[in-house]
């Protein structure tokens, strides 16, 4: 069975070769450009004292020095604490009540259809407009829904300035809002998946209905659940739209993430090279958990070799 | 009544407060855009944005119609250029072998799990460097980098799963592989290029922050950054009337659009969730 020795061993023309590489040379290109340059760029600008006037001086470590001295830093660095951890664990819980509440208790339903529909609303309609609602709500003015309905009630005699008050409470019920629907389609479909047979297999056996979300339900979800934690994480750590929108870090500091922080030092002050290397430590905290989450999920398996052969 | 009309009872209730905030909201965009909340009568007073330029709260704004032929451009180039760079590269990355394959597929996760946004500031000066801030280019390519190895990643679960004996075939018979990618692939994954195209539209039709900050001139933003200067103005709105009727006209086509589009976002597997 030694067909080597009678066939010569197929070689690929040049020509073969290389048409691979135009199929992927735009997207390459692109990346090159604005991915692994920026990145480089990243580190180089954090050792640089980079302002308005656009011309780089090398300054060593200072940008580090003084990012670590910086006495606004605890506070930011609880804010970005606070906002990852609160809004990952808040929209995670909720995540889970409304797919096993659509996907178990009223699985095939159209209310279930409708629940899902609706709940899909916030992360669909443009951020912009998002948050005009959440202004609206606790709008410091009598004006606000709350306030309004406070004074109606006799509660409260004056209007409470709720973004001075709750900023941060405010901006995570927002994200929290609009970021479960992510984690609802990924846990909805899990679920869907849980053959009929083993519900019926557990209720003639006489389960409650705790022994199935608990026995049968959530062991399943155990890898949605993972992949949603760490890339919500990634997400609340990096990204700063809402806050933006809402309070812009506002009141003083009160709700300024780390990431937030770089962007306001880069393009309000100007100061870019110490927002980079503000930034800088949020893409390493970034690209850790980013490792972590290509270590959990074996991304070899999903590589499928290639079997066209020409 | 049964244990089990008691326990659905339970459900709905919990599930209708959970969901009536999005319900509130819904309604209260119509009722403030249509109505004048100080006399509670029916009033369109707050579209006439229509004919005439916004002036509020010290800033002023352009005609909108010019706006939303720049959102409809912008997001219909977004779609195409994603689409038509998208495409290849999936069916690279599924089909074709090269050497480097798996190491640039490990980058392409990498890169879709890796926040591109804490790159922001970097991105300014080099875009500052090639002279594209201020332009639609710079927007578009920043845009466009963002976005595409999601969409790569989408698109390339649509070529998996394609069987390879139908592409064989056709190649047995005498396709070449381009006409086999055209007459036999390509329609295998037409949700696929759907389900991207509807991702693509959604994205660029609500990017705001890369307006925000690589657009200067008032005439050029589109809808999404248009409005985000009246949001952002001050920490409080004071006219929500305006605010929300430029929202409304802003956001129904897509409330429509996503009514007939929905069971795409339900049913496109959003990538991680296969080892389920």
């Amino acid at each position: 069975m030694d067909h080597t020795t009678v066939q010569p061993i197929y070689k690929k023309p040049f020509k073969k070769k290389m048409y691979p590489y135009f199929f992927i040379m735009p997207f390459a290109a692109l990346v090159l450009v604005f991915f692994v340059l920026p990145a480089i760029a990243t580190i180089a600008m954090s050792f640089t004292d980079l302002n308005a006037s656009m011309k780089p001086k090398f300054v060593g470590l200072q940008n580090f020095t003084r990012v670590f001295s910086d006495y606004n830093l605890p506070a930011i660095l609880w804010n970005t604490a606070i906002f990852s951890i609160l809004s990952l664990s808040v929209s995670l819980l909720f995540a889970l009540i409304i797919s096993i509440a659509t996907q178990y208790f009223l699985k095939g339903k159209i209310t279930a259809v409708i629940y899902r529909v609706l709940w899909l609303i916030p992360s669909i309609i443009p951020a912009v407009v998002y948050v005009t609602f959440w202004k609206y709500i606790f709008d410091p003015t009598e004006g606000g829904l709350i306030n309004r309905i406070l004074l109606q009630l006799g509660v409260e005699s004056d209007p409470v300035s709720w973004f001075s008050k709750a900023a941060m409470g405010i901006v995570i019920l927002a994200t929290v809002v609009s970021t479960i629907s992510g984690g609802m389609i990924l846990l909805s479909a899990a679920i869907n998946s849980i053959p009929e047979d083993l519900y019926k297999a557990a209720r003639v056996d006489g389960a409650s209905e705790k022994s199935v979300i608990m026995k049968i339900i959530l062991p399943t979800l155990k890898w949605p659940l993972m992949y949603i934690t760490i890339s919500e994480l990634i997400g609340f750590v990096s990204s700063y739209f809402f806050i933006m929108l809402l309070t812009n870090g506002g009141p003083m500091r009160d709700t300024t993430t780390l990431s937030l922080y770089a962007y306001q030092q880069a393009f309000n002050l100007k100061y870019y090279g110490y927002g980079a290397a503000v930034s800088l430590i949020v893409v390493i905290i970034s690209f850790i958990l980013t490792l972590l989450f290509l270590r959990l999920f074996d991304f070899d398996q999903m590589i499928k070799p290639s079997r066209i052969e020409d | 009544m049964s244990t089990s009309t008691l326990k659905k009872l339970l459900v709905h209730t919990y599930m209708t407060l959970f969901t009536l905030p999005i319900i509130a909201m819904i309604i209260w965009y119509f009722l403030a855009a249509t109505m004048n909340f100080t006399t509670g009568q029916f009033s369109i007073d707050n579209f006439s944005f229509f004919t005439e330029p916004v002036e509020y709260a010290g800033v002023k704004l352009p005609l909108i119609w010019p706006i939303v032929l720049n959102t409809l451009v912008y997001s219909f180039l977004i779609v195409l250029i994603e689409v038509c760079i998208s495409v290849p590269t999936a069916y690279a990355f599924s089909r074709l072998d090269f050497k480097g394959r798996v190491s640039a597929m490990k980058f392409l996760f990498l890169m879709r799990s890796f926040p591109g946004i804490t790159l922001i500031i970097a991105t300014f000066f080099i875009l500052v460097q090639m002279n594209l801030v201020n332009t639609y280019t710079g927007v578009l390519l920043v845009a466009v980098t963002g976005s595409l190895p999601g969409r790569v990643y989408i698109m390339k679960g649509f070529f998996d799963e394609v069987p390879w004996d139908i592409e064989w075939a056709a190649m047995v018979d005498g396709c070449t592989r381009y006409r086999a990618f055209k007459k036999v692939l390509v329609p295998f994954v037409l949700p696929g290029i759907g389900a991207i195209s509807v991702f693509s539209f959604l994205g660029a039709y609500g990017e705001w922050f890369l307006f925000k900050l690589l657009i200067f001139n008032d005439d050029m933003l589109t809808l999404a950054g248009y409005l985000s200067k009246l949001v952002t103005k001050e920490d409080q709105i004071m006219n929500y009337g305006l605010i929300t009727a430029i929202g409304l006209f802003y956001t129904l086509p897509i409330i429509l659009f996503y009514i007939f589009t929905q069971k795409i976002f339900m049913k496109v597997n959003l990538g991680g969730a296969k080892q389920v």
